[in-house]
């Protein structure tokens, strides 16, 4: 049914023009339901092509198949959820939503490229406007939009440059299968190409060394945009490292593997021992997010079927964990508790969001039956199948390291009490209960989304 | 045949639920429910003893298709007699654990989801499932000591999180290892018993290692021990009697299964008998220097486990049936004495033996009940104890010959001394320390469950015995 695809296109649009509309009328809540509406039925369409398994491309530029469908369903849900973080938290909410609606242009673009440059694109419709996004809270915000304007711009340019070189090997720069064109195997400039598109998607996806920008920007961005930028932004350049490594540069593998092991390995262990030494909650989650961006490289450095699998799964595992936890963040962030001090008997002023909170941290960490168990046990795993023992060995290492810094601030919630209760917004606390959900019972029950996951990476890798 | 498991694990749930729905009623709501549940464990085990056989396993739902793991629970001679001792001992803990009855809905709630996690992860028919309910039942453990304890508990459930998840972590990656070594890749443990002589040498080294490693931290036993006293004294009386009843017993069932699952663990099983002797009577010398109550209680534990840990490394059925029945009698003994330690803070608002005079004239029935319990930690006829430790011993000197029963000093130098604490604190009638408040109903009620039971298996050990085959 191409029917499905060209309704992807058009919900697409139909976002852009509410959007703009939006602007002009200025009615914050009318605003908020046509863009969550719209994402819901984006999210209803994708699912539903997604249980149909159709593989097909729309006006020569998109693919719809399971690949695509769902990470498009990944993407419309976690984009609703921050649609509803930013109501309360934004002070333009028009301006927002418009910006907010190229985001969600951009990453669908991306989970359904079917070329580089489209791929490219995409990951630049991401990035700008969430630097913009960042830069219409105040002056204050000038500094981290800046800085993620100018990393951004540097990861572009070195993503240019690699189509650039594979360009004469490849013209059609096409993702409809590297067997179609025989002319690029094995050059020294294919090769430096591979070098420059790990680079540049590793600005956003926040592998070692190219993820200094990180906990500077995550910190000083409103906690809204940090959790856009590590739940979606980062989801997307993974997206796109999937598709450019497992189409068009699989005949490299044992090279990008060796690459992405390196990476994987520094970046866990960068991540998780900065952390240990933070004490504002929100840096400690963004070096956080920078060791479950190594995590997620395992399953990449394996390069096998299992492996992107378990990058796959992870992805939404680290979504909905990270979403949920910078909601709360973000909620206590307005009520002035930023360090680890000021969490000091968060359970006794409201237990819930405490428990919540413990519940995401536990599921970083891995402890099961949480979704991140799952996660890295697939992840472990898909190391293992691959003979690289060590490498799993050093992300159970890693593990042991998370737990803690994660530990510290459970701890710290669990003790003292604080007299004066807080009381958690609708809005957020619908973002936290959904991502609550998502993972215990995903961690409960994984099995539809394995599969899911594993159709998806069926198609991937045929494609 | 009725699904003994499932009915125990639904009943279980529902008293979670039902305990955390009603604040004010939790402790009866969830003594209700683990009444139920200890009444079907226990009649799992009458059937199983009228027919001879344990029954069938119970199998759910596919938890994760594409690797092959089901939800199965399923029933060994040994997880039958564990999951009867974790049912009993929770239950006890939870109606009679809290004379205090400070913070019943936390301890409740916890107590409920960790008597859900032991009995899953000792019914458990697969090591995925294994390792998720022994993730979840030392987290559980960790709020319970964290939560609820006394002054120092924040310092000692750090202590013990850090062993524990140091200890999974390692448990997690030779699981990993032995699905992806085994030559049908499973985590189904019958599966992996059958082919696990195929694993490479050198992998099947590294395995046991790591698992030797994550239980001996669980068991504990010498150079790891280190959490276990730390977490007993700071822990709730609730939290240490389910502490060393049951979650010790993870370690012990674990280390069995790696005896039965990798051929290679019997090459080493002389080292490991050394050292566990060594524990056993080095820590019986660490234990005479301390003072207070609890931390004795906790120091034999260590010992418990470290001659259970010798039973297990003879690696003959003796040893190992013997190891489990060890663990079952361990588990009705230990929560015993620190019920009865708990009650005698309560009354006397005092932990000090050296201070502590003349219990049995103020609190006849923790006086005489802590003396039946080293009756049952030492290992005298007629209680559960003696019955598994004849049986360690049988299986220890015929695989090591004299050698296998050198631990028996541990158990003289223990028996000896708390015969000393009992004569010095409990029974001597000359100076009396005032009584602040006596215990109730339900403590003495727990304390005659316990005994009942002690006796019971130590009496008539053949109800379980029969299913072991040895």
């Amino acid at each position: 049914m191409p029917d499905i695809g060209y309704a992807i296109v058009a919900l697409m649009s139909l976002l852009v023009f509410s959007s703009i509309g939006g602007v002009f009328h200025r009615k914050k809540t009318i605003q908020l339901a046509a863009s969550s509406l719209i994402l819901v039925a984006l999210a209803a369409v994708s699912a539903c092509a997604l249980y149909l398994q159709d593989s097909y491309s729309v006006l020569g530029a998109l693919l719809i198949n399971p690949f695509s469908m769902l990470f498009v369903l990944l993407f419309s849900f976690t984009l609703l959820l921050i649609n509803l973080l930013s109501y309360d938290r934004s002070s333009d909410y028009p301006s927002f939503s418009l910006l907010f609606s190229f985001v969600v242009v951009g990453a669908l673009v991306v989970a359904m490229a079917n070329s580089i440059v489209t791929i490219v694109l995409g990951i630049e419709l991401t990035v700008l406007p969430t630097a913009f996004m960042i830069i219409i809270n105040g002056k204050n915000f000038v500094e981290p939009a800046v800085k993620l304007f100018i990393m951004s711009a540097v990861s572009v340019s070195m993503l240019v440059f690699a189509v650039i070189l594979i360009y004469p090997y490849d013209p059609a720069l096409s993702l409809m299968g590297y067997i179609a064109n025989p002319g690029i195997a094995g050059s020294y400039l294919v090769m430096l190409s591979l070098l420059l598109f790990i680079a540049g998607i590793s600005f956003d996806a926040a592998l070692f060394p190219f993820n200094m920008w990180i906990p500077d920007v995550y910190q000083g961005a409103p906690a809204n945009i940090t959790a856009l930028l590590s739940g979606v932004n980062k989801k997307v350049a993974f997206v796109a490292m999937l598709e450019i490594l497992f189409v068009l540069l699989l005949h490299l593998s044992p090279i990008f593997s060796v690459m992405i092991q390196a990476l994987a390995v520094i970046t866990m262990f960068f991540g998780n021992i900065v952390a240990l030494v933070q004490n504002e909650v929100k840096r400690l989650f963004a070096y956080s997010s920078i060791s479950q961006a190594g995590y997620i490289a395992i399953g990449i450095a394996a390069a096998s079927q299992l492996g992107v699998e378990s990058s796959m799964f992870y992805l939404f595992a680290h979504a909905f964990m990270i979403i949920g936890a910078f909601a709360i963040i973000l909620w206590l962030e307005s009520n002035n508790v930023r360090s680890i001090q000021e969490y000091r008997g968060l359970a006794s002023r409201n237990r819930w969001a405490a428990l919540c909170l413990t519940v995401f941290m536990l599921s970083l960490i891995g402890i099961p039956p949480f979704i991140g168990f799952i996660g890295k046990f697939l992840l472990f795993s898909s190391a293992i199948s691959a003979n690289l023992v060590w490498l799993a060995a050093i992300g159970v290492i890693n593990s042991i390291i998370s737990v803690y810094y994660y530990a510290k601030v459970i701890i710290s919630m669990y003790s003292g009490i604080e007299k004066t209760p807080l009381k958690m917004g609708t809005s957020i606390g619908i973002v936290v209960i959904i991502c609550l959900i998502a993972v215990v019972a995903i961690g409960l029950y994984p099995g539809p989304l394995i599969s899911a996951v594993s159709t998806a990476s069926n198609t991937l890798i045929a494609m | 045949m009725f699904p003994f498991i499932g009915a125990i694990m639904l009943l279980l749930f529902a008293g979670l639920l039902a305990a955390i729905a009603l604040p004010r009623r939790s402790r009866a709501v969830g003594s209700l429910f683990s009444a139920a549940a200890m009444l079907v464990a226990v009649s799992a085990l009458v059937s199983s003893f009228l027919s001879g056989a344990v029954p069938a396993p119970e199998q759910y739902f596919n938890y994760i298709s594409q690797f092959g793991i089901s939800f199965t629970l399923q029933f060994t001679p040994i997880s039958l007699a564990l999951t009867v001792m974790a049912s009993i001992v929770a239950f006890v803990a939870i109606y009679s654990g809290n004379p205090e009855k400070s913070s019943e809905h936390t301890a409740t709630s916890l107590l409920l989801l960790f008597e859900i996690s032991a009995i899953g992860l000792f019914c458990s028919s697969n090591l995925f499932i294994f390792f998720i309910f022994w993730d979840v039942g030392v987290i559980t453990l960790f709020f319970m000591i964290y939560l609820l304890g006394s002054a120092n508990r924040r310092r000692a459930a750090i202590k013990f999180i850090i062993y524990e998840i140091f200890a999974s972590s390692l448990l997690l990656f030779a699981i990993l290892l032995i699905y992806f070594y085994t030559p049908i890749h499973s985590f189904d443990i019958s599966t992996i018993i059958a082919g696990a002589s195929s694993i490479p040498q050198h992998v099947q080294i590294l395995i046991f290692a790591l698992l030797f490693i994550a239980f001996l931290i669980n068991m504990p036993a010498f150079p790891l021990h280190l959490w276990l006293p730390d977490a007993h004294t700071e822990a709730s009386t609730q939290g240490s009697m389910v502490l060393s009843g049951i979650l010790t017993k993870f370690g012990g069932y674990g280390m069995i299964l790696v005896f039965q699952m990798l051929p290679i663990s019997s090459t080493y099983s002389i080292y490991i008998m050394a050292l566990a002797t060594l524990s056993a009577i080095y820590i019986s010398f660490v234990l005479m220097s301390e003072h207070d109550i609890k931390r004795i209680i906790a120091y034999t534990t260590i010992v418990e486990m470290s001659i259970i840990l010798v039973g297990i490394s003879s690696a003959n059925p003796y040893g190992i049936y013997g190891a489990a029945y060890a663990m079952l009698a361990h588990g009705f003994a230990i929560s015993l004495l620190f019920l009865v330690a708990g009650s005698v803070k309560h009354t006397y608002q005092e932990r000090d033996i050296r201070s502590l005079r003349g219990v049995v004239s103020g609190s006849v029935s923790s006086a005489y009940s802590f003396i039946t319990g080293i009756f049952a930690t030492t290992g005298v006829p007629l209680t559960a104890t003696f019955v598994g430790d004849i049986m360690i011993f049988i299986g220890a000197v015929t695989a090591f010959s004299v050698y296998g029963a050198v631990s028996i000093i541990a158990i003289i130098l223990i028996g000896a001394f708390l015969y000393y604490v009992a004569n010095k604190s409990i029974l001597s009638t000359k100076e009396k320390l005032p009584v602040q408040e006596y215990i109730g109903f339900s403590q003495k009620a727990g304390m005659a469950i316990l005994i009942f039971f002690i006796f019971l298996f130590g009496m008539l050990p053949f109800i379980v015995t029969n299913l072991f085959n040895v």
